[in-house]
């Protein structure tokens, strides 16, 4: 079985993302909306508290839920981490998904000034890739060991690591 | 003292709001007061007049708290006050933010190919 799809939901996120494009062009680089119905929007990453805030107390958005804050590593890239924003509107009961990027060595705004919830998942970023976050109350690891060394989610870290156990 | 006809919002945290009417009025005209500092051909400035001007009309038009509750159609007043503030404080923001400038710096051509 396939699932369905859902023309005017994806016209709905089509014209939304356009919507948040002609507002915010000094920071969006690229929409697009996936062919599940996803809206990701990608940011510059100096952009990050501007439209974290604009999607949060705009009266037409209203994402006032983040739901993840991840990243991801591609080694090939100039810019080889790609941080991830998920938010939640409960207003509206829609999703939307915010990208940006950054190498290993430049700092990253935190987004906890525009939601709490990003303090953990801050710290999870930073333990797990090295991705550090300008501004942040209290940047530590939180899943490694006390005196471990490396970030183990990075494609370089081996898969048994590289101490002994 | 303020006898609410409704006992309570049924929210957490939020407290019923004495004349509503006055206080959206206060904040609408703000936000409209802030927004003319924004260049005019700003996306930001058009459809937040939009948004701004509509509500603020319902609001003169409809003097009954639960009919305007019913037109805003945007859950209870109280929430519809709280959302003009953020909406206040986000016209504040992008005073500084200005974000209708053209975007500050292109990404390398394979940042956003997927598959890579």
């Amino acid at each position: 079985t396939v699932r369905p799809k859902n023309e005017v939901e994806h016209k709905q996120l089509c014209a939304f993302g356009e919507y948040v494009a002609e507002i915010l062009p000094k920071y969006i680089q690229q929409v697009q909306v996936t062919c599940f119905n996803e809206l990701e929007l990608m940011i510059h990453p100096d952009g990050i508290i501007p439209v974290l805030t604009f999607l949060r107390d705009h009266t037409n958005a209203q994402f006032k839920s983040l739901a993840d804050l991840t990243a991801v590593d591609v080694p090939s890239r100039q810019y080889r981490f790609e941080i991830v924003y998920n938010l939640l509107s409960l207003r509206f009961n829609s999703r939307i998904r915010v990208k940006t990027y950054t190498d290993e060595l430049t700092p990253i705004d935190s987004a906890v000034s525009v939601h709490k919830a990003a303090n953990w998942y801050e710290r999870e970023v930073w333990d797990m890739y090295g991705v550090f976050f300008a501004n942040h109350p209290d940047l530590r690891r939180i899943l490694t060991d006390y005196g471990f060394e490396g970030h183990p989610f990075r494609k370089d870290f081996p898969l048994s690591g590289y101490v002994e156990v | 003292v303020f006898t609410p006809s409704v006992q309570t919002t049924g929210l957490v945290g939020l407290a019923v709001a004495e004349n509503p009417h006055e206080r959206l009025r206060i904040l609408y005209t703000k936000i409209l007061g802030v927004l003319q500092n924004i260049p005019k051909d700003a996306a930001y400035r058009k459809y937040t007049e939009q948004i701004v001007n509509q509500r603020f009309s319902l609001v003169q038009a409809e003097t009954d708290v639960q009919k305007l509750q019913d037109k805003l159609n945007s859950g209870h007043i109280e929430e519809v006050i709280v959302q003009a503030e953020n909406e206040l404080s986000l016209a504040r923001k992008m005073l500084q933010w200005k974000p209708w400038e053209p975007l500050v710096e292109e990404p390398p051509s394979d940042q956003w190919r997927w598959p890579i």
